[in-house]
């Protein structure tokens, strides 16, 4: 009531921002001073916060040591597994949305436990698997196993999005004479696009940031930004500032789609269990 | 018996080479290189001094052969894995890069070709191969196995105490410690004050701490891993002296050191917080340049102190073979390639460049002494090593992920060493009997 | 509401997605089956033989399983609690009206450490905690503490995972709890805030109802999660120093990648999921709403 209150109440809370803000933020500041340091600057103890920067590490990095190379892979395979998650998960979700049939439920929770296993129990088994059928080191393999992560998570957020939308419609082109399948592209689909649209973000942000399939299948050829990040655990040397760099560059693509996602991004998170 | 075997399996293959070089004109590896041009070639690196030189080296072996070398570049603790991986799958990687302990493996998988295979024919092999030009343990240890040779030696490592020679000239002392035992008594108390440590000794839970750390303490005392009849020596009273030796001088080196690998252990000494470490030899170049040491003329180099039982330093080291997966065409570059690389005529290149060489010619000059100051000591301990410092059988890789784990548990105070060892014992001779050696299905190799 | 449709629409509809899932789910998940009654090495493929359940037994009675296991709940009963709680400290505060500027700041903040590589977290963990050059032990000396051994002391390693999975996922919780508080209707929360100044009250009797289903899932998706951590660890420490911080997926992939025994890790694999899918059923069957 009294102004001097709210005004102290204020105050607290600000500073709880400020205080959140940095937590949240630090850590990235200091991935990114510490790529521009150079090794002698980097083994500096106590650590320096005030130095000449250097964009030395990021050149080696993208070009020596082929984190750009990674980079790209990591580019087609998120963006690939994306396109496929989406064009095989909307049918789906759609189905599952607006059709009855035995068996829905288990169907259901079929799709949705498997954002439950961890990539360890399929990582072997698909290795040898994948020998047989020379897709070993293959933008294919991964992105296929990845689908194991997305398609659930697009089936989940679009079957939300598909459910509110208002029956009317459909039922009226039915009476019109149309068949499901237009009716889902011509009326449900676009009206499912913020859903679709998250659930695509969400999906690339997860297959860029993979790292245990990354690892055992793709070695070389197919190799992903997150598996790149691994090369430099060499117990020999440990260049700190090039690991940041290439931390940087990494996250970096990331961020941003999060960022543009941020509004829905808790909602994908949760698959629509928030309710 | 084995030596003897491999003496006259170089005698013979030099003799071969010999004989043909008289008859067939001047071998140059330009002629040989014809019929593969254009071959590419597929082979894993690692990321530290030795293949670096390689890598700068490359280009001169395109040039003069048009065979293109393509290097990966994986962390140690992926290079294991990856190429059992790759070999299992059939892939595409041709040239093996073999730590010496890998190679019991490799060989029993009939995943590397025998170097026999080529220098039998007179097309593929410099009259000047010269094998006997190899240090003898170097050949053995790292590219040969059950008395076949399969690789060369190419990034060789042997076990040297690095030392801060201003630290220790401060403390009092003007040489570096001769034995462990000066170490544990006059050094390791003198040397440990003020926020300073007098020795680190690398024992991270890898391949570092059986290599690095345990081995080294086992083998100066008198101690080994197995017995003649491959069980555990490791409860044996010179082997627990040892691996006892090791836990008290605990005391003289900086806290966490479980957690250190070569490069912490290395950085201790480089930035001025420990008085000596014994590492392998590569790491000279990494002290010695101003860009990652504050050294300066301070460094100095020493064969590693002895034990009751003598100088056994640490062995280690890689060697390149030819992969069996390989189509011909690219055994045969891989074999000139891996000829080329260790060859009498580049040993000076690479050493220039920052690999170590195994090729006693390379360090016959005397003056090489004053530029690298780690080569007296090197040569030194490459007369000295045991082959079997670690066993390079096939099973190496079970073993010490036994060592491993309780070499570990043994430093962090989670079990004795008594307890610890008998542990690594007993799984260790589990390990064998379900692989056949105790009832004769297996050679007793190590 | 749902209708009944033709089964040639339906398949096409769900049968390349089944199809996919099928594939790429179940297919490897029938060989690691399959596998793990073999004694099945990489390299010692000759000897590959069939063992029954010798590989499950051994994993059942095995220190070393049940220690990683016994790590990964450890990790899951400090670190969730404490993201809850600051979660729901920090979701209270962005609820509240007022501040919208930086309100809106802390909000996208909160959106980053979530979305990072979970790789790029351990080796940010391993530079900001190195006991010589790392800036937390520089600002742990700013108010007078000695530098601390994060990753060579086993204790201190644990407590650093445990200290980076907070960072990363308390966000999480305070966006869902954050989604939780939105729920509930607006002149509820006036009339309570009206009657009583305490915050507390307001909180228990008011926002705690509505508060429960984002609670229930938070619970189930950090179980699922923690079981499954691998890549934050797996760059930090390696499972190091020891075995401290060597969690159940960590555990699997070294029996698999350094020992290269495939027939033991299969089982061990085997195991591990079907632990989370009974655990994942249970949450489900019991919290959830179903389709």
């Amino acid at each position: 009531m009294a102004a001097p209150v709210q005004s102290k109440n204020l105050w607290a809370e600000g500073v709880l921002l400020v205080l959140i803000c940095t937590f949240c933020i630090f850590p990235f500041y200091w991935m990114v001073t510490t790529s521009l340091k150079t090794q002698v600057i980097a083994l500096q103890s106590p650590p320096l916060w005030w130095f000449t920067p250097t964009l030395a590490n990021y050149w080696e990095v993208l070009f020596e040591d082929k984190v750009g190379f990674a980079l790209i892979n990591s580019m087609i395979v998120a963006s690939c597994t994306t396109a496929l998650a989406v064009g095989l998960g909307c049918p789906a979700a759609y189905a599952l949305a607006r059709f009855e049939f035995r068996g829905k439920k288990d169907l259901w929770f079929w799709f949705i436990t498997n954002r439950f296993v961890s990539p360890v129990v399929l990582a072997f088994p698909v290795f040898l698997i994948s020998r047989d059928l020379g897709l070993r080191d293959t933008h294919m393999a991964l992105i296929l196993m990845y689908l194991t992560f997305t398609l659930p998570i697009v089936i989940w957020i679009c079957t939300d999005q598909f459910r509110s939308i208002p029956k009317e419609l459909d039922e009226a082109a039915l009476l019109e004479g149309a068949s499901q399948w237009v009716i889902f592209r011509r009326i449900c689909l676009p009206l499912a696009m913020p859903g679709v649209a998250v659930s695509a973000i969400l999906s690339f942000i997860f297959s860029w940031n993979e790292l245990l399939f990354a690892y055992i299948l793709a070695p070389k050829n197919a190799k992903t930004a997150p598996a790149m990040a691994v090369t430099f655990m060499e117990g020999y040397s440990v260049p700190f500032g090039k690991i940041m760099a290439t931390s940087t560059l990494i996250v970096i693509p990331v961020l941003i789609f999060a960022l543009l996602a941020s509004k829905h991004l808790v909602r994908g998170l949760t698959m629509g269990a928030v309710k | 018996m084995k030596f003897k075997k491999q003496v006259s399996v170089l005698a013979l293959t030099a003799g071969a080479a010999f004989g043909m070089s008289g008859t067939a004109g001047a071998w140059t590896l330009e002629e040989a290189a014809k019929p593969y041009a254009g071959t590419e070639l597929e082979v894993l690196f690692l990321d530290r001094p030795g293949y670096a030189a390689a890598i700068k080296m490359l280009p001169e072996f395109e040039a003069a052969t048009g065979i293109k070398v393509n290097q990966t570049t994986v962390p140690y603790e992926n290079a294991l894995g990856e190429q059992v991986r790759d070999f299992v799958a059939g892939g595409d990687i041709d040239i093996a890069l073999i730590d010496l302990v890998w190679i019991g493996n490799f060989a029993e998988n009939n995943w590397i070709v025998p170097i026999d295979t080529f220098t039998a024919d007179p097309a593929l092999t410099d009259p000047d191969l010269d094998l006997a030009d190899f240090f003898p343990l170097t050949l053995n240890a790292f590219g040969g196995w059950n008395g076949k040779t399969y690789g060369l030696p190419f990034d060789n490592y042997s076990g040297l105490l690095f030392y801060n020679s201003c630290m220790l000239k401060d403390a009092g002392f003007d040489v570096p410690p001769a034995t462990w035992q000066e170490v544990m008594d006059t050094y390791g108390p003198a040397l440990t004050k003020d926020g300073k440590y007098a020795y680190a000794l690398q024992s991270k839970r890898n391949e570092t701490q059986s290599a690095d750390s345990f081995a080294r303490f086992l083998w100066p005392f008198g101690g080994s891993f197995l017995t003649a009849d491959f069980k555990s020596n490791l409860n044996s009273p010179e082997s627990q002296a040892g691996l006892q030796f090791r836990q008290d001088l605990m005391k003289f080196m900086p806290e966490g050191i479980v957690a250190y690998d070569h490069s912490e252990a290395v950085n201790a000494l480089a930035q001025g917080d420990v008085a000596f470490i014994t590492e392998w030899s590569a790491f000279y170049s990494t002290l010695a340049s101003p860009e990652t040491s504050t050294l300066g003329d301070c460094l100095a180099v020493a064969p590693e102190p002895t034990g009751p039982a003598g100088r056994k330093p640490a062995l280690g080291g890689f060697s390149l073979a030819v992969a069996a997966q390989a189509d011909d065409n690219e055994k045969a570059a891989g074999w000139l390639f891996i000829q080329w690389l260790t060859s009498k005529a580049n040993a000076g290149t690479y050493l220039e460049l920052g690999g170590v060489p195994a090729r006693q010619s390379a360090y016959a000059d005397p003056a090489l002494a004053e530029t690298y100051k780690f080569i007296p000591a090197l040569v030194e301990s490459w007369q000295e090593g045991v082959p079997e410092f670690r066993p390079r059988f096939a099973e190496w890789p079970s073993v010490t992920e036994v060592v491993q784990e309780w070499g570990t548990k043994m430093m962090l105070g989670e079990v004795s060493v008594e307890e610890g060892a008998r542990t690594i014992g007993e799984r260790m001779e589990g390990i064998l009997s379900q692989a056949g050696y105790y009832d004769g299905k297996k050679p007793l190799a190590q | 509401m749902t209708m009944r449709v033709p089964r040639r629409t339906l398949f096409a509809f769900i049968g390349p997605a089944v199809f996919a899932l099928l594939l790429v789910g179940v297919v490897p998940l029938g060989f690691a089956v399959w596998r793990s009654f073999y004694y099945f090495n990489l390299t010692k493929l000759s000897e590959s033989r069939f063992v029954g359940l010798d590989n499950y037994a051994f994993v059942l009675t095995d220190p070393v399983f049940w220690q990683a296991m016994g790590r990964t709940a450890t990790l899951f009963a400090v670190a969730v609690p404490v993201q809850i709680f600051l979660g729901l400290t920090i979701a209270l505060v962005l609820h509240r009206p007022g501040l919208g500027f930086f309100k809106v700041l802390a909000r996208l903040s909160l959106v980053l450490p979530m979305a990072t590589t979970y790789a790029v977290v351990g080796l940010l963990a391993q530079v900001m905690l190195n006991q010589k050059y790392g800036v937390i032990n520089q600002m742990l000396g700013w108010i007078g503490i000695d530098p601390i051994n994060f990753i060579g002391d086993p204790t201190n390693a644990f407590i650093g995972v445990i200290i980076w999975d907070i960072w990363q996922w308390t966000p999480f919780v305070a966006l869902i709890l954050l989604a939780g508080l939105s729920t509930v209707p607006p002149e509820i929360e006036e009339a309570a805030q009206l009657e009583t100044k305490s915050n507390w009250v307001v909180l228990r009797h008011v926002q705690l109802p509505y508060l429960i289903p984002s609670l229930v899932a938070v619970l189930i998706l950090r179980t699922a999660d923690t079981l499954k951590l691998f890549d934050m660890p797996f760059t930090m420490t390696r499972g190091g120093p020891g075995s401290a911080t060597e969690f159940i997926a960590i555990l699997i992939e070294r029996v698999g990648n350094r020992q290269f025994d495939i027939g033991m890790a299969s089982a061990q694999s085997i195991i591990m999921l079907a632990i989370t899918i009974a655990l994942a059923r249970l949450y489900i069957r019991f919290f959830y709403r179903e389709v």
